[in-house]
């Protein structure tokens, strides 16, 4: 899969459900960020769960990115200070373009 | 002579096992015994395994930090591919096992702490840990207490640990939440000029690597709290 986002794009997780397994936090759905960070292609844990843990198993690989969010962006009422941050990987199908009116706090 | 005995059974508490078993240490336990009994490896095997891979400690994180703050071209070469920095104090991610045990990945990146960002890690998802650098994580930090209040409430969480950082530093929480694993590389404390690498070594704590601390010229792990 072709890697889609560069680093300093900004980006939504997307607000998806899972039917069995992710490792993408529901605390950070629908949440923006900045990519800071490339990450190789990896295999999806979607699929590793299930033993589809290399592409010759079955397991769909696909470029993951390091993803930096303000805190007072994914918290409501965070206590801490603005310039506060949290890191987080997360798998390409998970991303999409920053939807701006996000950054308003539209739920 | 009737074998009876007569003593009172009812005398004591019943004897309580300090902590019941969970599921997933069932599942390990069955798994383990179907592996020795396809001859996948031995009983001895194992035990041998565990007692390796619980002795690891982290003497290797500390001695990663410590060279990076006398040598300028290691720490260049730790922060570009800690993996591969790695082999220059002896450990290789993929020992034994060629697949990342005694971590169950083998991405790693140290972060630097600077005087405007103080880093700590965590792992909201269960409890990834570089085991290979720093051992087996401490109980408190595969807590679900940790876990999930770090995430939220990081400044408060560091205060529990005595840690209060200012609105000028960044706390950057990182989740290691997929393949990669991390180390905070604390900055090198003042009162520690001159003094040889084996000596800083000795006060890159476990907590100053997992950021929820900072490295003390005036402390060690091993000295006792009650000293000096």
């Amino acid at each position: 899969m072709n890697r889609r986002f560069q680093i300093g794009d900004r980006v939504t997780v997307k607000n998806a459900t899972t039917m069995f397994h992710t490792r993408t936090q529901a605390f950070t759905r629908g949440k923006s960020g900045v990519i800071v960070e490339h990450r190789p292609d990896w295999v999806i844990p979607e699929d590793e769960a299930w033993g589809r843990d290399t592409p010759e198993r079955g397991g769909r690989d696909e470029p993951f990115y390091v993803v930096r969010f303000k805190q007072k962006d994914l918290w409501p009422n965070y206590t801490g200070f603005d310039v506060d941050t949290l890191e987080t990987e997360v798998a390409q199908r998970w991303l999409e373009p920053a939807k701006e009116d996000q950054q308003e706090g539209t739920p | 002579m009737s074998q009876t005995h007569e003593h009172d059974h009812e005398a004591h508490a019943p004897i309580q096992s300090a902590s019941q078993i969970s599921e997933f240490e069932v599942l390990e336990m069955a798994v383990r015994e179907l592996a020795i009994e396809k001859g996948l490896f031995s009983a001895e095997d194992h035990r041998r395994f565990s007692e390796w891979a619980e002795s690891i400690g982290p003497s290797g994180g500390s001695k990663l930090v410590a060279r990076a703050w006398v040598d300028p071209a290691f720490k260049e070469r730790l922060l570009a591919d800690g993996t591969e920095a790695c082999k220059e104090v002896g450990i290789d991610w993929l020992d034994p096992t060629g697949t990342g045990t005694p971590s169950d990945y083998t991405y790693f990146y140290v972060l630097e702490n600077t005087p405007q960002v103080h880093n700590v890690i965590v792992c909201t998802l269960c409890s990834c840990y570089p085991r290979p650098v720093l051992g087996m994580s401490p109980d408190w930090y595969r807590t679900p207490h940790y876990r999930r209040r770090l995430v939220r409430w990081p400044r408060e969480v560091l205060a529990e640990f005595g840690l209060h950082l200012g609105p000028d530093v960044e706390v950057r929480v990182h989740d290691s939440n997929q393949k990669s694993r991390f180390m905070v590389m604390p900055m090198r404390p003042e009162g520690t000029e001159g003094w040889t690498e084996e000596q800083l070594a000795a006060i890159v704590t476990r907590d100053t690597m997992i950021g929820v601390a900072l490295p003390k010229a005036d402390w060690t792990a091993t000295s006792s709290p009650s000293a000096g």
